[in-house]
């Protein structure tokens, strides 16, 4: 890749520099991103003001939102407006963000652009990053960094802490960080070398059910702190909102193929919806309308990433929530 | 809808991309620029990624991907020459079976595999490929075509003309007689590596006298009326072994091959003299039959020999065409461009639009990746390089006049890289002409090259003619002229060369003109013209330049060190800035000052990162 595509942010980290255009190489050849002058990966120009006639949400979420792997075209968001045509997302999604970034990004900059419904998009994988103060980041050679992040604490009076902003800037390599600080980088579950040299003998799938392999555990309790920090996150986000709010859960490719059981984060989602003003929808059940054959098809070969099928699915899912209320706010207009 | 092409050249040197819309050229670039491995031939996947990136589209937008050759038509020439000198020729045999059989006839599979998607695939002709590459930009309606490489499938030269969106060839030379391989060949036994050296051995030529020149006629190349020529291939090893020299050669020269990097003598200059001589010879004789031919007025020139700069400027002063235009990317990478432009034209029937006002349809070769200043800046950011920002157009070219007339060597890193092997002021090192030092400071202290090689000038277009006896505008540097009588010093060569003195120094630093950096030996200079409508920063550069010194012309080399493909992102240029004695570095609006950075880490060992070219 000749280009770099992310720049520096104080609180967030990163986001994408403005205006970028590039074809980023993937296993199926690769695909298009464009980047809007504020920095997200969106169609939209962002502007202030709604557009006459058009229903606004904006959207927040991880590389499964921003669409790595697939052109902008094809991700859930560009779907969604081709199937509600006066339906206007705004992108705000970015790869390897948790919900603590997301929601940051929305507070210091999404919240500025006026808008009819917040969709949150959460891959349910985010339990683990917001938990973490780095993540694991390669640079164009190949080398290992340690990227530091942003980060929230739960105060003993259930108040989100901000830390480490602003974000330092220097990556740090793997051999630098303090002892004490290794625990709080996200190594994608537990068992990382086992899990990389059975991803490498190309035994993934075959492991997952013999072991009954249940990648998100922290879901499986109420009272586990990722999840009661995942949730003061949640619910401190939109209780700031002042739109309706749609939450949608983003399955891993476990629970899309059912070698994992969902129970557990499904359970947890829904403990947000008593929150005002707040709709849960789980697309899961969307996607096991199909064979898992074709489900298979949902991501790549190589990577757990949606492909424009998957994106697809979650597209018309949404649709399905969404439209009504675009009907609840044409009535009430 | 429009028909976007994607034209390929590879698996031979400089692999390449290019894509053309409607008969608009869009992007095209060499891939060694991305891979940083100079002439890199592999499937250009990374210049083929950058093109797509350019036009934004999916592979599955493009309306054909086209193969600037045939390699049935090559393997067919590979077979039939090794029959023909059987049973010696087993080492040429293992080589060509490689790379003819074992890659290139699969090559439409491999490209398939990098686009992932269903693309009709045509293959053009090598020389049909050049022949387009030169006439469909070029400004003329209707023009004679002269293409002249190495070889290409069977051919080494074509001659032919091209009216509206038609090309016809009308005659081929044939392998193994190639003017091309024969100043390969000479590039060889002169100690510098095929395929990229024939530039030192015509920037050696002036140093020395032409007296090998009736020999070589004599005994090698044997030219015919009609300006065709056959070469006696029983001196030459390219037929029958892996290197272009045999024995027959090396007794008629005087002994064996000058080895890589060893002292250049005198016998390496007048060798280099003479096949130069004769080649001009063999360009001239060949324009001639042409213009015959075809009664054309003007000619477009495409195929490696129109790179040699020198026999271009010749050819231009004899007058043999009203005007000429070369192709910038005149070898094998521009094949990729005169793929796609052919197929565009003539199979999706795109018609060709010529400027009224002259200007042709190259887009002055800007055609590579840009870089915005939010990109560059991220990337200093990142990295936490001190820089300035000066946004303000003008007062950046100021401050690069200023640097320059200070004697400094400024990195400038502007828009969208060049397409073909020269920099035009994207990807360029820059320094004063005016300077007798900064010939050899640029060549040992930047380019880490031989310091006998010349450096080119950029001129402002329309000063041109003040400094240089050149006709016509000169934007790919592909035109060597004199630089006028009344600038030039007295010098005599012969005085000067001093075989005691380390890489003819001495000579190098004598002043031949009152823009020495640029004049050569003889007072040559390899031009390249500044016009505002093609480079309106790089011109303001020069324009202020001017109004500073009164001096309309700098320095202009290529932004890499020796053995280094051209820079093509910030992180490439940073990277040469800090490893050569560069004072200043320009990316986009950013100005970084070298005694401001921070020292490189674990970088000592960076020059075993490219071999010597």
């Amino acid at each position: 890749m000749h280009r770099q595509v992310f720049q520096y942010h104080p609180t967030i980290g990163y986001h994408f520099i403005p205006g970028l255009r590039a074809r980023i190489e993937a296993e199926d050849g690769g695909y298009l991103v464009r980047v809007n002058e504020t920095g997200f990966r969106c169609e939209h120009e962002f502007v202030r003001q709604k557009s006459p006639g058009k229903f606004r949400a904006l959207l927040f979420g991880d590389s499964m939102t921003a669409g790595e792997m697939v052109s902008n075209k094809d991700r859930y968001s560009d779907q969604l407006e081709r199937l509600l045509p006066s339906l206007e997302v705004y992108n705000f999604g970015l790869p390897g963000t948790g919900t603590d970034q997301q929601y940051l990004i929305y507070r210091d900059i999404g919240a500025q652009f006026e808008h009819d419904l917040l969709l949150i998009g959460v891959f349910v994988e985010n339990i683990r990053r917001v938990v973490a103060r780095y993540r694991p980041a390669a640079d164009r050679d190949g080398r290992e960094w340690i990227q530091p992040k942003p980060y929230f604490t739960l105060r003993s009076d259930g108040e989100l802490e901000l830390h480490q902003v602003p974000v330092p800037k220097d990556p740090i390599a793997p051999d630098q960080l303090a002892e004490a600080e290794q625990e709080h980088v996200d190594t994608y579950g537990k068992f990382p070398r086992v899990r990389r040299a059975i991803h490498a003998l190309g035994m993934r799938e075959l492991a997952q059910r013999l072991t009954k392999y249940q990648p998100l555990p922290n879901y499986e309790s109420a009272s586990d702190p990722s999840w009661i920090l995942l949730k003061a996150i949640l619910t401190q986000w939109i209780q700031t909102a002042k739109v309706p709010v749609v939450v949608c859960p983003i399955p891993m490719d476990q629970y899309i193929e059912q070698t994992s059981s969902p129970e557990g984060y499904q359970a947890r989602f829904r403990e947000l919806e008593p929150l005002p003003r707040t709709i849960v929808h789980d697309p899961l059940p969307d996607f096991w309308k199909f064979p898992v054959e074709e489900r298979r098809r949902f991501r790549f070969k190589h990577d757990r990433h949606l492909t424009p099928g998957g994106h697809r699915v979650l597209a018309e899912s949404l649709s399905k929530v969404i439209a009504p209320l675009m009907h609840q706010a044409e009535r009430i207009s | 809808m429009a028909a976007t092409v994607l034209g390929i050249s590879a698996l031979y040197h400089d692999a390449a991309a290019a894509l053309v819309t409607d008969g608009e050229i869009v992007a095209a670039a060499q891939e060694e620029r991305f891979t940083r491995k100079k002439h890199d031939p592999r499937l250009p996947r990374n210049a083929i990624r950058y093109c797509l990136e350019q036009a934004f589209i999916e592979p599955s937008d493009l309306a054909a991907v086209v193969f600037y050759d045939n390699p049935l038509l090559t393997l067919d020439r590979a077979l039939k020459s090794l029959l023909s000198v059987a049973p010696r020729g087993e080492e040429q045999w293992s080589e060509a079976a490689w790379s003819t059989l074992g890659v290139k006839l699969f090559v439409a599979n491999e490209i398939r595999n990098i686009l992932k998607a269903d693309v009709p695939l045509i293959f053009s002709r090598h020389h049909l490929s050049h022949a387009a590459s030169a006439f469909y930009p070029s400004p003329f309606e209707r023009a004679a075509i002269l293409t002249m490489d190495g070889v290409g499938e069977w051919s080494t030269t074509s001659i032919g003309q091209g009216e509206g969106t038609e090309i016809k060839l009308h005659k081929e030379i044939n392998y193994p007689h190639s003017l091309g391989l024969l100043y390969s060949a000479f590039t060889y036994f002169c100690g510098f590596k095929v395929n990229s050296g024939e530039y030192k051995l015509m920037g050696l030529a002036p140093y020395g006298t032409p007296k090998y020149a009736d020999l070589i006629r004599e005994k090698l190349i044997h030219f015919k009326p009609d300006g065709s020529y056959r070469l006696d291939t029983s001196y030459l090893g390219y037929l029958d072994g892996n290197v272009m020299t045999n024995n027959r050669f090396h007794d008629l020269f005087g002994g064996s091959p000058r080895k890589l990097e060893s002292r250049i003598t005198r016998r390496e200059m007048d060798l280099a003299a003479s096949i130069q001589k004769v080649t001009e010879e063999g360009v001239l004789g060949l324009a001639r039959h042409t213009r015959q031919l075809t009664g054309m007025r003007d000619l477009v020139l495409a195929g490696g020999v129109a790179l040699n700069c020198v026999a271009n400027g010749l050819l231009l002063r004899e007058k043999i065409f009203d005007r000429i235009w070369i192709q910038p990317a005149a070898g094998d990478a521009g094949g990729a461009l005169g793929a796609a432009l052919l197929v565009s034209h003539r199979r999706f029937g795109a018609k060709r639009k010529i400027s009224a006002n002259g200007r042709d349809g190259q887009k002055a070769s800007y055609l590579g990746p840009s870089y915005s200043s939010a990109e560059v800046r991220a990337f200093l950011d990142r990295r936490g390089y001190p820089y300035e920002v000066v946004s303000d157009r003008q007062e950046r070219a100021q401050r690069i006049a200023a640097s320059l007339a200070k004697g400094r060597i400024v990195g400038y890193f502007s828009g969208r890289m060049e397409f073909g092997p020269r920099a035009l002021g994207a990807r360029s090192i820059l320094g004063d002409p005016r300077n007798p030092e900064t010939q050899a400071t640029m060549n040992l202290k930047i380019k880490y090259r031989e310091s006998f090689r010349p450096f080119a000038p950029s001129v402002l277009a329309e000063r041109a003619s003040d400094y240089f006896e050149l006709r016509q505008e000169s934007p790919y540097m592909l035109l060597v002229a004199p630089v006028r009588k009344e600038r030039q010093l007295p010098f005599n060569l012969a005085e000067h060369l001093d075989f005691g003195d380390d890489d003819m120094l001495s000579v190098v630093r004598q002043p031949r003109s009152d823009v020495p950096a640029i004049t050569h030996v003889d007072y040559s200079a390899r031009i390249q013209t500044v016009h505002p409508d093609d480079a309106p920063q790089y011109h303001g550069v020069l324009e202020a330049f001017e109004k500073l010194t009164g001096c309309g012309v700098i320095v202009n080399t290529s932004f890499n060190v020796r053995g280094e493909p051209i820079v093509c992102s910030p992180e490439d240029a940073y990277r040469c800035f800090m490893r050569t004695e560069m004072d200043l570095l320009v990316l986009e609006d950013c100005i970084l000052l070298k005694a401001n950075q921070p020292p490189m880490k674990d970088d000592t060992d960076w020059r075993s990162e490219h071999a010597l070219d």
